[in-house]
């Protein structure tokens, strides 16, 4: 090898290294990533609000008994087991609301990522056998989260930072960080962290979790004391690092969860024969709409042709996404499917998790856009006179807008 | 777990189009420590990356000699947190409704037994799907899922356990008919439950001729005793 491709191959090791510790890549999937997980999370536990206590709570056929049972042989995290009362349910379920809103506003998102996490594996894992797919990929993308800064953009955090108002010293973070650190301990120093799970071991919730916390408690502490100095940046560079390497993780669990769905199809003879569309659509616990179903079953070069196309937009996905073009027309039609699916099949939630998770493929530049859009109109809507006048503070009487009132009227 | 401040000691705002910029990296110069500790983490995150991914790849791959081979390890890893599996309607969609229905056996003050006609359970969650946007997980997984699980843990012949889900999946099937059936039954005290699936072919493609399936084949299990213990924690009364 000669001395100049040496020379650029140090180089490009040099330029690759100051990248994955120096930037935030991905900043924008990562906040989508964040948002639709929330949303759906969220969105699933209003929806679930009637049911919930047969779900995950004390009503559930799954008691508390069974799913102790389970859990002491798959050493699954849920906080759920520690006490089978109504009102611990209650306040975890609320819970979870509450933080699945933060998570969506992004407020103070290191932490609270975390708390999502726990919430979210609490709930799934109390009674795991009332999930599907969706709540599977929620399940993972929770987990692979609160690795990342999903907080960098989109977020009160980022408003916050722009803005400048977290006061120095961020009393509010303090609180945060030592009301975490207390619930903790108090979980495990009391033994209401029942079935040995904030044990400590070397690869352990309970030693991952202070873990945490003692890193953020570091972090706050230099970020006052020594903000030039060179642990904050040490600190800084490391978390750069990991949230890098988690929004891998996450490309590749999606390219996983479509590679080995078109895997196992290829070798179904249904799939080969053009015509497995139409068993989905006839199997009643997948029927919402009978009259939809037959529409779509009712021409065979339809049934044939999504049949094919959903094989090959799988099996071909984990390749296609490194080329620019095709895989923005790629993930087009995979978010068109799952819209459908999300009707057609009566799996609304299922869909969201799944556009989410493609929405880590989609361009910078397109996410960028579409946020200033976004952006715009709601800079729009707030100015209108009626939202002025109901939402945002308004102005006294003498300064009201005549028309405005009349419209509320 | 504070909040991570950088956002709050950041000066320059986020430029709207480029990743974001945390700190000129180039131009730091790392003293030996801090270049050690970046190196190893480094190191650390790759392995772990590798290893995550690895053993995940496996794990819901089909089965093949590595995976067979490295089985321990990657359950190790997987389980339970990461396990998943994406054979979503593959190889093949199943292709039969399979519903699930019960019937109560109660008794009344004389001491006289009755049998209830067999409940169809899985109508009754159909009829909350249909024409619904946002089906519930208790009308669409709950019971579907529960039969699967059983299914699973037993013998097809004897409907006797094959292991540690066997008695769990039996509790949880009589408690989801306990509780949607009620305590009583007609007014008499539900004292045994049994259940039977009723698996019918979906027709094929219309298009191909294919003859229209109408009888649906039966699994009755045995009867299973209900009492209080059975009937705590389900909100019937």
């Amino acid at each position: 090898m000669s001395q100049a491709t040496l020379n650029r191959l140090a180089d490009a090791g040099f330029s690759g290294w100051t990248t994955v510790t120096g930037r935030t890549l991905a900043a924008y999937q990562a906040a989508v990533v964040r948002i639709g997980v929330a949303l759906t999370f969220g969105g699933f536990l209003l929806r679930e609000w009637p049911h919930r206590r047969v779900l995950y709570g004390d009503l559930s056929p799954w008691s508390g008994d069974l799913a102790r049972q389970m859990l002491a042989s798959n050493h699954a995290f849920t906080v759920l087991a520690w006490s089978d009362g109504r009102w611990w349910f209650e306040g975890v379920y609320a819970a979870a609301i509450a933080v699945s809103v933060l998570m969506l506003l992004g407020w103070r998102t290191r932490a609270t990522s975390l708390l999502f996490m726990v919430l979210v594996l609490s709930l799934q894992n109390r009674a795991v056998l009332v999930g599907d797919g969706g709540d599977n990929v929620i399940h993972l993308m929770a987990i692979y989260l609160a690795f990342t800064r999903c907080g960098q953009v989109w977020s009160l955090d980022a408003r916050a930072a722009r803005r400048g108002t977290r006061r120095t010293g961020d009393p509010v973070g303090v609180v945060v960080w030592a009301a975490l650190g207390l619930a903790l301990a108090y979980c495990q120093l009391s033994g209401f962290a029942s079935l040995g799970m904030l044990d400590f071991g070397l690869y352990s919730w309970g030693t991952f979790f202070w873990l945490c916390w003692l890193l953020a408690g570091l972090r706050g502490l230099l970020a006052r004391r020594a903000p030039e100095g060179e642990g904050l940046a040490l600190l800084d560079a490391l978390a750069t690092l990991v949230h890098n390497a988690a929004m891998l993780v996450i490309a590749a669990e999606v390219c996983f969860i479509y590679a080995t769905a078109g895997w196992y199809k290829i070798q179904g003879s249904l799939w080969q024969g053009g015509t497995a569309l139409w068993y989905p659509l006839h199997l009643h616990y997948f029927e919402p709409w009978p009259g939809l179903a037959d529409g779509l079953s009712g021409s065979s070069t339809l049934v044939t042709a999504i049949t094919y196309g959903t094989v090959i937009a799988q099996v071909g996905f984990p390749f296609l996404v490194f080329n620019r073009r095709i895989k923005n027309v790629m993930l087009t039609l995979m978010i068109a499917e799952h819209l459908g699916i999300a009707i057609v099949l009566g799996l609304p939630f299922f869909s969201l998790a799944m556009i989410t998770a493609d929405a880590v493929f989609l361009p910078t530049g397109f996410l960028a856009r579409l946020g200033q859009g976004v952006a715009r109109g709601v800079a729009r809507i707030a100015a209108t006179p009626v939202v002025r006048q109901t939402i945002m503070r308004a102005p006294r009487t003498p300064e009201r807008d005549p028309e405005a009132v009349s419209v509320i009227r | 777990m504070a909040d991570e401040p950088d956002e709050a000691t950041s000066p320059e705002p986020i430029p709207p189009l480029a990743e974001t910029p945390d700190l000129p990296d180039e131009e730091r110069r790392w003293s030996l420590p801090s270049l050690l500790v970046l190196y190893l983490t480094a190191v650390a995150v790759a392995v772990a990356v590798v290893y995550h991914l690895g053993t995940v790849f496996l794990s819901i791959a089909p089965a093949n000699p590595v995976s067979q081979r490295h089985a321990t390890a990657i359950n190790a890893h997987v389980l339970p947190e990461f396990e998943q599996n994406w054979q979503l309607f593959a190889p093949n969609p199943l292709q039969q409704n399979i519903a699930v229905q019960a019937r109560v056996q109660t008794v009344d003050s004389t001491g006289h037994r009755l049998d209830s006609p067999w409940i169809d359970l899985t109508a009754r969650d159909v009829a909350a799907i249909r024409g619904n946007p946002l089906p519930s997980h208790v009308n669409q997984n709950q019971l579907r899922r529960a039969w699967d699980y059983y299914t699973a843990w037993h013998d097809q012949q004897t409907e006797k356990s094959t292991g540690f889900g066997g008695p769990l999946s039996e509790e949880y099937l009589k408690r989801i008919g306990l509780q949607r059936i009620g305590r009583d039954w007609e007014g008499m005290a539900v004292i045994q439950i049994q259940f039977r699936s009723a698996t019918t072919d979906v027709t094929g493609p219309s298009w191909t001729g294919a003859p229209a399936t109408t009888s649906p084949s039966y699994r009755q299990l045995p009867w299973w005793p209900a009492n209080d213990d059975d009937y705590r924690g389900l909100g019937v009364s």
